[in-house]
């Protein structure tokens, strides 16, 4: 086996609650120290994608590799595969210290290894002079520190992030973020993150997979992803404006889109808000068929009222195929950018 | 000051009534039979007599046999309930609450028809008629009345463990049987535990089991104090006797207090997962296991009613009814059965509309300011700890010359229902209440509101159905009440169960029958009340 072959292999996983499907035949690679990250809606697959490499859901059909072997058949416990969730699930009666001890001594490491580990693990994590604490005594991403250093005191060969940042104060979440990212390139393990954060996703991972519908709709770099979204909902959800172009679905970055007077450009909207959001301006359109779009742009100059009419124009527009489910949206009357 | 006091007001009725009609007799007995028990050589002598030794041995014995047998039997029972969800799981869930509110008689009765002399389970395996007498038949009532209790708590207590920490330990490399011991078995612990203090605490002063089904051989303390005070006429020894058990049994009732505390604190989301992909053994056994305890307590109550229903002596169908309400039974009881059923329903509906009452502001107030919790874990505490015989044996003697002798009997029958009550509808009002956000209430006010309004428009419909549950709780604990009414009351004022023991001691048993058969169908009744809606009890 090379350095270069995938830790993780998801091959055609499939899932199911009854006759409900979840996951329909996903398929994704995850190279060595790789962060992957899944992104989608809520109710999109992705936790059951987690849940089902990790072994705690039991997949319809296909094969989950690790390093080549097929793991579908083996317990979770003996799948070294770690997994983080939203709640650090810390044990509340231990220690920070032995919170991390707990697996080194269940694979019955010697003493000073096991004290070597958790010595190293809460440096990496910056937690040095936390060991004697309780779960109660920390902060929330303290907390989520702790986690993931006892996490990675498993020695695991991948880690599985289920939303961890998602309980997260916002003002702490951007360094909590970027000090799971070290840690994690540090410790030279792939993992993979699910979010439906966009930004997040795109920021933290080597390569970003779009579930939709229990379906794996686009898979890239994140640069790549959001230059091409591929289909009309990925494309959405990246928060582009989707408008019909001569020959199909298009997107329009908000911040491509441009405002004049009625009749000025492709197609006049109605203002439903206006305001700044801080480094922008953000005004609500609504179409002549209903649809929402999105301009955006520099905070200067006046805002448009609310209930005015204008003209919409915009200069760039990324071609994109139709998701199957997105066919009922069709209605928008054919638009000819400017 | 004023704050303090606005605040303190709606706890006061409570405390007032708890102090009124528990703490203030018992202790005045208490000191009473202490002082004219001739200092601490007469109380050591009275303790030491060989009959109250006896009385106290039969309760450890019974209680600690009945608790760890109950724990035995309920705790994989109480994990399966908890831990997965299953086709029904919610009825049999409600189903195994019907024991607990039923009159310990019946169960007595059920135990008889199937193990005592002639019974059914003894007429194919002959063997077991051992249960049928002495003091494996007091267990075997006990644990009928015990087990579905230690299910129920085990259940929520694995309810309350977190998946979380579960998924975790399992993914950190540990075996499930480490994920047990480390993440998920300590709450279904605590849960079992509280089971098991309660089994022990009702065990061990358990009143008409040992009275029926063996005799003074097996008296435990709770039937001691009342054959000395109602047959021996010596109240001071009964006194010193209650005052004793009051002590020694502190320690379990503090015990459940405490477990059961921890249960209302959840670790984790309450998440139950479906049954395991493929027919893991251990689930099976979980799942035959409790099969089996269903299947027996149901044996039990099935036993009861078929006995009411089927041919009595060389009569036809339904004569055990003729005889329950015919002229001779009316005779033998001092009182028509209609007025024993009326009776029944009277002090039932007074007991049980006293406690909600009572209980409604005082755990509204907990759940606005927690730091009232300790104020009402005592009012929790006094009746659990008090037993019905004590607190029945207080009221007589110090509120029944107060009240004007035996004109009183009714008002004290509903007093002593509504203590034995409080508990138990303060825990049913406590999950609903819990549920309650000061959003809604805030956002009533806000409109407009005053805060009687926002009370009534915003929290009130949400709690309705926690009300609801409370009353019928207390109304049902107040039908099936025996040991204190029969303490307390004069024919009268008898109740069903007082008859059904009068007829049983008159050994009518065809009447007993069909009278065991009328509570046991008005108990499930108020089952299947409690239980429209998906409604929960939370012992």
């Amino acid at each position: 086996m090379s350095s270069s072959d995938p830790v993780l292999r998801v091959e055609g996983l499939s899932a199911a609650w009854g006759p409900a499907p979840v996951l329909d035949r996903v398929s994704f690679d995850v190279g060595p120290g790789e962060m992957f990250v899944l992104l989608g809606p809520n109710g999109s697959g992705k936790t059951t994608l987690l849940r089902c490499v990790v072994g705690l859901e039991r997949p319809t059909g296909g094969r989950v590799r690790l390093d080549g072997v097929d793991v579908l058949g083996q317990p979770v416990h003996r799948r070294g595969i770690g997994l983080m969730l939203q709640e650090a699930a810390l044990f509340p009666h231990r220690t920070v210290a032995e919170n991390i001890a707990y697996a080194p001594l269940l694979q019955h490491r010697g003493r000073t290894e096991v004290e070597e580990e958790v010595a190293r693990q809460v440096e990496l994590v910056g937690l040095t002079g936390f060991e004697d604490r309780r779960p109660d005594q920390l902060s929330g991403g303290e907390r989520q520190r702790v986690a993931l250093a006892r996490t990675l005191a498993a020695r695991p060969r991948l880690v599985l992030l289920d939303e961890p940042f998602a309980a997260i104060d916002p003002e702490r979440k951007a360094d909590l973020r970027a000090e799971f990212r070290r840690v994690l390139r540090a410790a030279g393990i792939s993992s993979v993150l699910v979010t439906h954060d966009r930004p997040e996703g795109l920021f933290l991972g080597d390569r970003v997979g779009v579930l939709f519908d229990g379906r794996l709709e686009r898979v890239g770099p994140p640069a790549a992803v959001f230059e091409d979204p591929g289909t009309d909902r990925v494309a959405r959800f990246l928060g582009y404006n989707v408008v019909d172009g001569p020959s199909g679905p298009e997107a329009v970055d908000p911040r491509d889109l441009r405002l004049g007077p009625p009749a000025s450009g492709a197609w006049d909207a109605e203002v439903l808000a206006a305001g700044i959001t801080g480094a922008e301006r953000l005004v609500l359109l609504q179409g002549s068929a209903g649809r929402r779009y999105e301009a955006r742009g520099p905070p200067a100059g006046p805002l448009p009222r609310v209930g005015e009419r204008v003209g919409v124009r915009w200069e760039r527009s990324i071609r994109l195929r139709e998701s199957p489910t997105a066919k009922e949206a069709k209605n928008e009357p054919g638009l000819n950018p400017a | 000051m004023r704050t303090v006091a606005r605040d303190a007001l709606p706890v006061l009725p409570i405390v007032v009534f708890v102090v009124l009609f528990a703490l203030l007799p018992v202790a005045v007995v208490f000191v009473t039979a202490l002082g004219n028990a001739g200092g601490w050589s007469g109380v050591t002598s009275i303790l030491g007599s060989p009959l109250n030794q006896r009385a106290l041995e039969n309760s450890l014995v019974q209680g600690g046999l009945s608790a760890g047998l109950a724990v035995a039997f309920g705790y994989p029972a109480g994990v399966f309930v908890g831990r997965y969800t299953w086709p029904g799981r919610e009825v049999v869930r409600s189903l195994l609450l019907v024991p607990f509110l039923l009159p310990s008689l019946i169960v007595v009765l059920g135990v008889e028809d199937l193990f005592g002399a002639g019974g059914w389970v003894v007429g194919s395996l002959p063997g077991l008629a051992v249960v049928g007498q002495g003091l494996p038949a007091i267990v075997a009532a006990n644990l009928v009345f015990n087990v579905p209790l230690v299910v129920l708590l085990t259940a929520a207590g694995t309810e309350g463990a977190s998946v979380e920490l579960e998924e975790t330990v399992r993914t950190l490399g540990g075996a499930p049987a480490r994920a047990y011991w480390d993440a998920w078995g300590r709450p279904t612990w605590v849960g079992a535990a509280a089971g098991g203090f309660l089994t022990f605490l009702f065990s061990a002063l358990s009143f008409a089991p040992p009275l029926l089904l063996c005799g003074p051989r097996c008296y435990t303390v709770e039937a001691r104090i009342w054959s000395l005070d109602q047959i021996l006429l010596s109240p001071n020894e009964a006194g010193v006797l209650a005052a004793a058990m009051v002590v020694i049994f502190l320690l379990p009732a503090l015990g459940y207090l405490v477990l059961v505390r921890r249960l209302a604190r959840p670790t984790g989301t309450r998440v139950r997962r479906p049954l395991p992909w493929s027919g893991s053994p251990v689930v099976v056994a979980l799942a035959v296991e409790t099969a089996t305890v269903l299947l027996a307590v149901v044996a039990l109550l099935g036993a009861v009613l078929a006995r009411t229903l089927l041919p009595t002596g060389g009569g036809s169908e339904g004569s055990a009814w003729d005889l329950l309400f015919g002229p001779a039974t009316a005779q033998r009881l001092g009182v028509t059965v209609p007025t024993t059923i009326l009776n029944t329903f009277v002090f039932a509906t007074a007991a049980a509309g006293i406690a909600v009452v009572l209980a409604v502001p005082a755990a509204y107030a907990v759940l606005r300011r927690p730091a009232r919790g300790p104020t009402l874990g005592l009012v929790l505490f006094v009746p659990l700890l008090l037993s019905p015989v004590v607190l029945a044996l207080s009221l007589a003697t110090f509120w029944r010359p107060l009240l004007g002798g035996s004109g009183s009997v009714w008002v004290l029958v509903i007093v002593s229902q509504a203590v034995l009550a409080l508990p138990f509808a303060l825990q049913s009002l406590g999950l609903p209440l819990s549920s309650l956000t000061a959003a809604g209430r805030e956002s009533a006010q806000s409109l407009g509101a005053s805060r009687f309004a926002a009370f009534l428009d915003a929290d009130l419909p949400r709690v309705r159905g926690g009300l609801t549950t409370a009353a019928l709780f207390a109304f049902a604990l107040g039908l099936g009440e025996f040991t204190a009414t029969y303490f307390l009351v004069t024919p009268r004022f008898t109740t069903v169960p007082v008859a059904l023991y009068g007829l049983i001691g008159a050994r009518q048993f065809a009447a007993a029958d069909a009278a065991a058969g009328l509570l046991l169908l008005l108990s499930v009744a108020v089952f299947l009340a409690l239980t429209v809606g998906g409604r929960r009890v939370e012992l």
